[in-house]
């Protein structure tokens, strides 16, 4: 039981571990092979049985036609018999004639098949015989079993098995194997009767000339018994009689007329019988089974090739088909894979069966929805983060107002009303570039209003430390720009590079075209600072911090451009120690259409 | 990497199955060219006095194991050499397998023993140093049941022993049995190597081959002698004699059985396949005996009219 679980365990891993292709190629195999299989078996047990009943029907036809030829030698033997009782012996008055003469008249009509003829009266004693006419001095007829059986039974004839002639004495001595026939006779003495028995011994040859040539199909062969179950007949009869072979006569001898199956020695063989009429002998064929069953290892053997060729065939047929049908999933599958991947631009296979058609159908569908949603998302999340970073860039700096409005209201009261108006007008047009009708992309000429507006402020709250030149390259001020973004950077030359300096600072902003891009550099002469923290300005890992010198607002400028235009543009920083720095906008050099077309795209 | 490896056991289960399709197709070529073998040539080398049923027995086994026989028997005095001729002639001319009812064993294996390319032998009666194989009765046994058989009728007097082949160790074993046994019972034996001149006086006698049985019996009828005659063989002469009351009993075997057993025994060492024989089975047949059913399929075989 837990062999049987641990195989089932085993297949079912095995299962898991199989391509579809492999299991349904497989399993239509198997059933194919399993098919067959039943159909070959099927048609042996039809063929056996066929064949069987062949065999047995030849066997019956054989044993037959065996049966009229000993059934013929028989009755000729019988018919000699019936002469010599019914011509010589009754027509003689033993008293006044011999026998002889008649007797060896029909001996040598008969003597191909006969050995002798003798007549002996009912002690036994011997009256006439042919052609030898001794007995030998100790023979002793009276004592024979076919004396006996004539005696006994007198109306029938009687046929003995095969024995050595030995009642007559021959010079020569030639051992002759003989069939005698033996029937009780009325032998007449001066006109009285009484019985007697005649003998005509059969030559055994006759016998064996009618069995020997009979051959049964396949191999098989016929042998002749008596009622006892004694030979008379075996084509190997003298091997058997040696002890070397041996015959199932006995059991055969029990048989009824008809085929019967028999194992014997281990064999299994068909075994037909037959009984010959008058003497109650029996022929028996035999056919070894494993003829029948097989007709030879050749036929076996081609039977055999021809299933396994039918299960080939019926296992490359599955293969093809299974990948057939395997094959759109397989490459579904791979796309699959590809997609988990991270591959983008997967395309999702749709062949195949109707089924698989739709599944793919579906899955692309899928895909396809789940990309918008993606895009949706990663756009939703960068407008939104813009949109933070927007508002952040456009809250006026509290301390600035306070700072410029204490300005103003210092200026106003030392009577220097002209500055006091200035920067309340640099103010006010600080704040309307900054709203700007809400809009995020302005013209760089307003950007650069803005910047100018704001080093103004800053100019005079600082009292002219510095100096600040703002200067666009012509063609460039009608392109549009993402608002606020100059500022900042601004106001980072002013905290960090100008505040703690000398009255000689100066800040320059410079806007040029650069094939298809706008750059605008925020220069200053500064502080500076060393390389490895410029360029640590920008990276997005950088704590966030409040204060002035955390750089927040240079990488929110870098991060609104980034997201707006992608990551081809931002900004870059060059600075030295002592030397000042350099802050490098990229952006796209855009049209007024253009920066519509790419807001209006936003929105949607 | 999962795809190729099914798609390698696809490839491998499609190859298994195509050499099964050939192997079947090829081995029946095979088998069909195994099925036509040529005869085996055996030699088969008798005595002047060996019977036609052990010839009979032998063709019938050539029959069945497809053998081609060629019988030999010398004819000279020389019987030992000239049946060594004989088998060396043989060798040199091909035989396969030799088949030999030997006069003198020691002789014949020295014989073998200088050719370069040698065959299976296979003796009938006498054993021999490197033979495949021996088919014979147990000589002692039947020795000393010949022996026992004269005991029971034995009513004094000195027992010759004739040993017409002293070289041939079949029969030398027999003497020694029956010797020792009539010995061990106090019983006067004296060997003879050959049928003495005056028998007018003997009263019993042993007799250990077929050759040597006839012609003590031929001998006893021709002299009218009183001898107690005791002998071997299944032969129609010694048969007749012993019908006749020339002979008291003879130790008898298959003489079919035994040229059946020698051919066979032969044919299987050629192919490699022989295994070993057991002793034939003999009797102690008397003269009243004889036509009782057993001794009758014994004593007389049935000479088919086929040949076989």
């Amino acid at each position: 039981m837990s062999f049987f679980r641990k195989f089932t365990a085993q297949w079912a891993e095995r299962y898991r571990k199989m391509s579809i292709q492999m299991v349904l190629s497989l399993s239509f195999t198997a059933v194919a092979a399993a098919g067959i299989l039943l159909m070959g078996i099927s048609l042996i047990w039809r063929f056996s049985s066929a064949s069987e009943q062949m065999v047995a029907e030849n066997s019956q036809r054989v044993l037959a036609q065996a049966n009229l030829n000993l059934d013929s030698y028989l009755k000729r033997m019988m018919r000699i018999a019936d002469t010599a009782y019914y011509r010589v012996i009754k027509n003689s008055d033993l008293a006044r004639d011999s026998l002889t003469g008649q007797l060896s008249l029909l001996y040598e009509a008969n003597r191909d098949d006969l050995v002798s003829l003798a007549v002996f009266d009912s002690g036994g004693a011997l009256i006439s015989a042919v052609p030898l006419s001794l007995l030998k001095p100790d023979a002793d007829p009276a004592g024979s079993d076919w004396f006996q059986a004539a005696s006994l039974s007198m109306e029938n004839l009687h046929f003995s098995t095969p024995h050595v002639q030995n009642i007559f004495g021959d010079p020569d001595y030639p051992y002759r194997w003989v069939v005698s026939l033996s029937h009780h006779v009325q032998l007449t003495w001066d006109g009285a009767t009484e019985g007697g028995v005649l003998l005509v011994d059969m030559s055994f040859s006759g016998i064996e000339q009618v069995c020997r040539d009979v051959s049964l199909a396949n191999g098989g062969y016929l042998y002749l018994i008596d009622g006892d179950g004694e030979l008379i007949y075996h084509p190997r009869q003298q091997l058997i009689y040696a002890g070397l072979l041996e015959e199932n006569n006995r059991t055969a001898a029990g048989y009824r007329d008809g085929s019967h199956v028999e194992t014997f020695q281990g064999q299994s063989r068909q075994v037909t019988v037959k009984t010959v009429g008058y003497t109650g002998w029996k022929l028996v064929g035999v056919a070894p089974a494993s003829n029948w069953l097989i007709a030879s290892p050749q036929m076996f053997l081609f039977g055999l090739s021809l299933l396994l060729f039918a299960i080939f065939l019926m296992a490359f047929l599955n293969i093809l088909i299974s990948a057939r049908i395997s094959d759109p999933i397989r490459r579904l599958e791979q796309s699959i894979k590809e997609l988990e991947g991270g591959r983008e631009d997967v395309e999702i296979e749709e062949g195949g069966c109707y089924e698989i058609q739709h599944l793919g159908r579906s899955v692309r569908s899928m895909v396809s929805t789940m990309r918008h949603l993606m895009d949706d998302i990663i756009q939703q999340e960068g407008q939104k983060r813009r949109s933070e970073l927007e508002v952040l860039q456009s809250q006026i700096n509290p301390h600035f107002l306070y700072n410029t409005l204490d300005s103003v209201i210092w200026m106003t009261e030392s009577g220097q009303q002209a500055e006091a108006i200035q920067m309340v007008t640099s103010l006010a047009r600080l704040f309307r570039i900054s709203l700007s009708r809400g809009k995020s992309v302005i013209p760089l000429s307003d950007e650069l209003e803005h910047a100018r507006h704001y080093m103004n402020i800053q100019q005079i709250r600082f009292k002219n430390k510095f100096t600040t030149q703002i200067q666009a390259q012509p063609g460039t001020e009608e392109l549009y720009t993402l608002k606020l973004i100059v500022q900042p950077l601004l106001e980072n030359a002013i905290y960090h590079g100008m505040a703690s300096g000398e009255d000689d600072g100066l800040i320059r902003v410079s806007a040029r075209r650069e094939g298809e891009d706008l750059m605008i550099d925020v220069e200053d002469n500064g502080l500076g600072m060393p390389p490895e923290v410029a360029a640590s300005l920008l990276e997005a890992e950088r704590p966030q911090g409040h204060t002035k010198g955390s750089g927040i607002g240079v990488r929110n400028v870098h991060q609104r451009i980034r997201l707006t235009y992608g990551e081809g543009y931002g900004l870059t920083i060059f600075s030295e120690p002592d030397e000042g720095t350099l802050v490098r906008i990229r952006l796209p050099a855009l049209t007024r259409e253009e920066a519509v077309r790419r807001q209006q795209g936003e929105v949607l | 990497m999962r795809g190729r490896r099914n798609n390698w056991a696809e490839l491998g289960i499609l190859g298994f199955l195509g050499l099964l399709v050939i192997l079947s197709l090829v081995i029946p070529q095979l088998f069909r060219d195994q099925g036509v073998s040529p005869l085996l040539a055996i030699s088969v080398l008798l005595r002047d006095t060996d019977s036609s049923a052990a010839r009979q027995g032998m063709e019938k086994a050539a029959d069945e194991f497809g053998v081609e026989l060629r019988f030999l028997t010398p004819s000279g005095q020389d019987m030992g050499g000239e049946q060594e001729e004989l088998f060396l002639r043989e060798l040199d001319g091909g035989a396969e397998a030799v088949v030999a009812v030997p006069w003198d064993p020691e002789s014949l294996y020295a014989a073998l023993l200088r050719q370069k390319e040698r065959c299976p032998v296979v003796t009938l009666e006498s054993r021999m140093d490197g033979a495949a194989g021996m088919v014979a009765p147990d000589n002692a046994l039947l020795g000393r049941q010949l022996a026992q058989t004269l005991l029971e009728e034995w009513d004094g007097g000195e027992v010759i022993l004739l040993n017409t082949a002293p070289r041939c160790t079949g029969v030398a074993e027999r003497l020694q049995a029956a010797r020792e046994a009539l010995e061990e019972a106090g019983v006067p034996v004296r060997t003879e190597e050959s049928l003495p001149q005056d028998l007018e006086g003997a009263g019993w006698m042993l007799a250990f081959d077929p050759a040597a049985t006839q012609q003590a019996a031929e001998r006893k009828e021709t002299e009218e002698l009183s001898l107690m005659l005791y002998g071997v063989g299944a032969s129609t002469a010694v048969t007749s004699q012993l019908e006749r009351g020339n002979i008291a009993a003879v130790a008898a075997w298959s003489d079919y059985a035994a040229g059946y057993l020698a051919v066979r025994q032969a044919a299987e060492a050629v192919q490699g396949g022989s295994g070993p024989l057991s002793p034939l089975t003999f009797s102690i047949i008397r003269r009243e005996e004889i036509y009782e059913p057993e001794n009758q399929k014994l004593l007389f075989p049935i000479m088919s009219s086929s040949g076989r």
